[in-house]
């Protein structure tokens, strides 16, 4: 979970972790079942260390991590803001993919072609997955935005995969 | 001159794009140029062969004749012979024949019983009417003379034998005559005036109760006849023939030194009561001889203005169907800056130009026509010679070419002209009419009258003018019909004598064909354009489950059905048209009516059924997978 | 697993579809066998030009193969007569169109119900029963509304319910989102998907993944003959959290 994703969360009050937890699950809709608690906190205490977040003394005396309310700090804050202006975007690891399929053909390990094959059915599958659960949520939720957007990256994946077949087909048959 | 030229490559560019729809709109404007052509064309066709007869047969100025004058059934005034030479001392009168006996008879011929007039002359050769042998030679004892006309009607030449009046006689000639033309010959009776120019007043209203001076006399003058032939025999014979002595009547043939004043000679010495001295001047005879080719061109110019109408509807169904492509160049040419003046010249320029070869071509192949149907008839000698176009036939015929081409695609070049640029590169096709309650009806019929119903309702406005084209077509054959009825009724006697029926005949199936082809064409040109625009939707009914049976009936039904309306209107058309036109009481049939209707329905049906089931059998996946348009 | 062979509704061998001859002859199908269960969604994806379109017209009735075999329901459709064939159309067979095809002057329940009047059912009957399929599309309340008013995706929606006017054994859909925007596409998935919850047998051929994926069967075509075949049911390898990388 990236760090500043949690900044960003806190910026509108100070929360309790679980109070976050909450949030990030009714954000991520489905997605968010598989978000492990212990993260959360992971990342807190993390943060907390770097200075950009400091915990508030619990209003009970036991001194449990999920009870403890945590705020920004001011250079967390200026974090925050720094981070909302980036554009960065997360990357696209083609690459991988890419040389799997030249080392494999190199090396003669395996056929090029059933690897992409492969991989197109996974693909499919997770889209068939993602479609489902994005039509069980409601229309204009954030989690159906989310999982419209993970459909639609499926999908280009899918084209570059044809693309990849076309091309790998075609090498097959000169050498 | 640049837009000039501009405008004439746009226009010649355009014809050469759609060959086919060039050639049936000129074909459906020259039908009725031609047409219109060959009516102005017959005008005056008579005029020359009867001049020519005349020099030949040294015919008269005036035909003077007198007859008993019937007041009361079996008692007439006698006849004043002295009376009518009189006629001869008139200064103006240089020269005379006659007068010569004539009395009614009853001929027969080769089983044909008709009646006659038989005037009775010398056979020596005089100076005034002496009728021309065609065949022959002239009146001897126990022969007769036939004239030209009614010997070609009755089909006898010299040699045969005919009867009159029981007595059998030989023809020994048959001869042309410019004092009398076939049907209209008539002596010494004042009903004469009906046959020959119009009826003065006093003879309308009858003879008197009493006679003018009180003088009768007891002798049976026989009935008056209508539609008789002239024959000549010796005088001697032709007094023979009459009943009785005092029912001769007598005709002079009167020669003036200035022929032109023929019309003032007979006015001057015409009764003006009812008397039985008759008077006709050489140009209301000349009249006569021309009244069989008059009725011929009345009849081609009033049925050319129905084939202008039939030529605008044609006219307008091929523009409205080439507007959504014109849409797209009346766009492009505003958008390089062209006003909306100059986009409607260009639109209707193409349409001029269309319009003038077929006026061209309707004069030509009128003119060539004309003699066909110009024969001025075996009465006169001579023919008519090639017609002349002159200068106002040309400038109407051109006229009338370009008022079709211009009113039939007015709206739409208007329509396009005034199109906003934007909308007329977008180009989106006309989108289909909706029509609720067509739809809604359709829901209650079988599945090809569903389909085809709908069919109808996609496009109203080319379905109204294809009911009008055959409303027009049949309304134009309805009065024909009736016109033929008319005729028929007209004449009394045995139909093979009647004089106008070859001629007639003639025209009125020129004018029949020419209707009948030019509804084709129009029927042709409604199904094509419906056709292509039921493509999409005939494909779609067949995916959906119609059988092409089903389809190809509704193609034929959205014919049919407006051709059945059309049919209707243009029955109850054709004959408000020729009670309009006409005081004759005689009509067409019922059966004839019924059998027009019929005949109509059962064409376009034939006509429409081959492209239909063409349609219908296209594969639909074709159909379907091309794009929208 | 079922035994395909006893409930199929669709099936093919042999399938050939040749257009042209000689130099200029053209295989658009090459020799395709299937077999379509009853409830089954079959996908068939390819590149533009592999003869996806032209095989489904020969499964679904609109063209006629020149050799092979199809047999519908118990009955063989290749070689019958074409009155025939389009009551096939009318009662075993519905179709969807990438162009949606509706007719442009006729509402969206006029349209709908035109299959059900083409197959002989009285007026009211068929009204009623067009607007309980508008219902169903969710399209109740624009039964009223010309194709010109409707979105595209309303449009493909209506003719989809006008496919099921007769109760198809199977719905054929040729490139049914090829013509809509992404929110139309869920629409009409949504659509598909609940068809087959409810039974219907669907054939699809599309090249958008996303249709693709809703299917139980996908079946790759290339050059006029299948490819591949992958069984989509059954769950995926990853659960959905890696697809958005919340491990770690």
């Amino acid at each position: 979970m990236q760090q500043e994703v949690v900044l960003a969360m806190l910026a509108k009050e100070p929360s309790h972790g679980y109070q976050l937890r909450a949030r990030l699950r009714q954000a991520l809709g489905p997605l968010g079942d598989a978000m492990n608690a212990g993260h959360i906190y992971v990342t807190l205490t993390r943060l907390e260390r770097a200075g950009l977040v400091a915990a508030e003394p619990p209003t009970t005396a036991r001194d449990r991590p999920d009870r403890k309310t945590y705020g920004l700090t001011p250079v967390g804050q200026q974090r925050v803001a720094e981070w909302l202006a980036e554009v960065s975007w997360p990357k696209p690891d083609l690459a991988e993919f890419h040389l799997k399929l030249i080392a494999a053909a190199a090396a003669g390990l395996a056929d090029p072609l059933t690897i992409v094959d492969t991989q197109r059915r996974e693909l499919l599958r997770r889209l068939r997955d993602a479609q489902r659960a994005a039509m069980t949520e409601p229309d204009g939720s954030d989690a159906a935005l989310l999982l419209e957007g993970i459909v639609l990256r499926l999908q280009a994946d899918l084209r570059w995969l044809e693309a990849c077949e076309q091309s790998w087909t075609g090498r097959g048959s000169r050498s | 001159m640049g837009r000039v030229l501009l405008v004439g490559r746009l226009a010649a560019r355009n014809v050469r794009r759609r060959p086919a729809e060039a050639a049936l709109l000129v074909l459906a404007i020259m039908a009725a140029t031609t047409m219109l052509t060959l009516g102005l064309a017959l005008h005056g066709v008579t005029d020359n062969p009867y001049q020519r007869t005349q020099e030949v047969t040294a015919g008269a100025d005036v035909v003077a004749s007198v007859g008993p004058l019937e007041v009361a059934p079996g008692r007439a005034v006698p006849v004043d012979l002295a009376r009518l030479e009189a006629l001869t001392d008139v200064p103006g009168v240089v020269d005379h024949s006659g007068p010569y006996p004539a009395t009614t008879a009853e001929l027969e011929a080769d089983g044909i019983r008709t009646e006659v007039w038989a005037v009775g002359r010398d056979s020596a050769e005089v100076s005034v009417d002496q009728p021309k042998l065609t065949q022959g030679s002239w009146v001897e004892d126990g022969g007769v003379v036939i004239e030209a006309a009614f010997a070609n009607a009755l089909d006898v030449g010299a040699g045969d034998q005919v009867t009159l009046n029981g007595r059998s006689l030989q023809v020994v000639g048959v001869a042309v005559t410019a004092a009398a033309s076939y049907t209209h010959v008539c002596f010494g009776h004042p009903v004469c005036s009906f046959l020959i120019g119009s009826a003065p007043d006093w003879v309308r209203q009858g003879p008197p109760a009493e006679p003018p001076d009180g003088q009768t006399e007891t002798v049976d003058v026989g009935p008056s006849t209508a539609d008789a032939g002239l024959v000549w025999l010796t005088q001697t014979d032709a007094r023979s023939l009459a009943r009785a002595e005092a029912a001769l009547s007598y005709v002079m043939n009167l020669k003036l030194a200035d022929p032109a004043e023929a019309p003032a000679f007979v006015d001057a010495h015409s009764p003006t009561s009812w008397d039985a001295l008759f008077l006709a001047s050489w140009l209301d005879i000349r009249e006569t001889y021309g009244e069989f080719v008059r009725g011929a061109q009345r009849a081609l110019v009033t049925f050319s203005s129905l084939l202008t109408l039939l030529a605008m509807a044609s006219v307008a169904v091929l523009v409205g169907g080439r507007m959504a492509d014109q849409t797209r160049r009346v766009g492009l040419l505003k958008a390089v800056g062209g006003t909306p003046g100059l986009v409607a010249v260009v639109l209707l320029a193409e349409y001029m130009v269309l319009a003038l070869l077929a006026a061209a071509a309707g004069l030509a192949v009128g003119w060539l026509a004309a003699p066909l149907l110009s024969d001025p008839g075996a009465g006169l000698l001579g023919s008519a010679g090639t017609p002349s176009l002159t200068v106002s036939t040309v400038g109407v015929v051109t006229g009338v070419a370009l008022g079709v081409a211009v009113l039939a695609s007015f709206v739409s070049a208007v329509r396009a002209a005034r199109t906003s640029t934007v909308h007329a590169l977008a180009d989106s096709a006309r989108r289909p009419r909706r029509t609720r309650w067509l739809i809604a009806l359709s829901t209650r019929l079988p599945v090809p009258l569903l389909l085809g119903l709908r069919v109808v309702a996609r496009r109203p406005r080319r379905v109204l003018l294809g009911v009008a084209s055959i409303a027009v077509t049949v309304s134009g054959i309805v009065v024909v019909l009736a016109g033929r009825a008319a005729m028929a009724a007209d004449w009394e006697g045995p139909s093979s004598l009647d004089p106008q029926a070859g001629r007639a005949n003639q025209v009125l199936l020129v004018i029949t064909v020419t209707l009948v082809a030019l509804a084709a064409i129009n029927a042709i040109v409604i199904t094509w354009a419906a056709a292509l625009d039921a493509r999409h939707a005939s494909a779609l009914a067949r995916a959906l489950g119609a059988t092409p049976g089903e389809v190809s009936a509704s193609l034929s039904a959205a014919q049919v059905l407006p051709a059945f309306a059309g049919a209707v209107l243009g029955v109850a058309a054709g004959l408000a048209l020729w009670a309009a036109l006409s005081n004759d009481e005689a009509n067409p049939t019922y059966w004839q009516l019924l059998a027009v209707v019929a005949g109509t329905v059962l064409v376009v049906a034939a006509l429409t059924t081959i492209p239909a089931s063409i349609g219908a059998r296209r594969p639909t996946a074709e159909i379907l997978q091309a794009e929208l348009p | 697993m079922r035994d395909t062979a006893d409930t199929a509704v669709l099936r093919a061998r042999g399938l050939r579809k040749e257009y042209g001859t000689g130099e200029g002859l053209v295989r658009a199908v090459d020799g395709v066998d299937l077999d379509v269960a009853s409830g089954e969604t079959v996908a068939v994806m390819g590149p533009s030009g592999c003869g996806k379109s032209t095989l489904l017209h020969l499964l679904g009735g609109l063209d006629r193969p020149s050799s092979g075999e199809v047999w519908l329901g118990d009955r063989r459709i290749d070689q019958i007569g074409e009155r025939a064939l389009a009551r096939v159309r009318r009662t075993d067979v519905g179709f969807v169109f990438q162009a949606f095809h509706l007719m442009d002057e006729l509402t969206a329940v006029e349209n709908v119900e035109l299959p059900a009047l083409l197959a002989g059912r009285s007026r009211s009957v068929a009204r009623r029963q067009a607007a309980s399929l508008l219902d169903r599309v969710g399209l109740a309340d624009r039964a009223g509304f010309l194709p010109s008013a409707l979105s595209g995706g309303q449009r493909q929606r209506v003719a989809i319910a006008r496919a099921l006017s007769n109760e198809p054994l199977i719905v054929f859909a040729d490139e049914p989102t090829g013509n809509l925007d992404g929110a139309a596409t869920v629409d009409v998935l949504r659509l598909f998907d609940s068809l087959s919850e409810a039974g219907q047998t669907l054939v699809i051929v599309t090249h958008d993944a996303r249709i693709a994926a809703t299917a139980d069967r996908l079946i790759s075509m290339r050059d006029g003959a299948f490819v591949d075949e992958t069984r989509l049911t059954g769950g995926s390898t990853g659960q959905l959290g890696a697809l958005v990388g919340l491990e770690g």
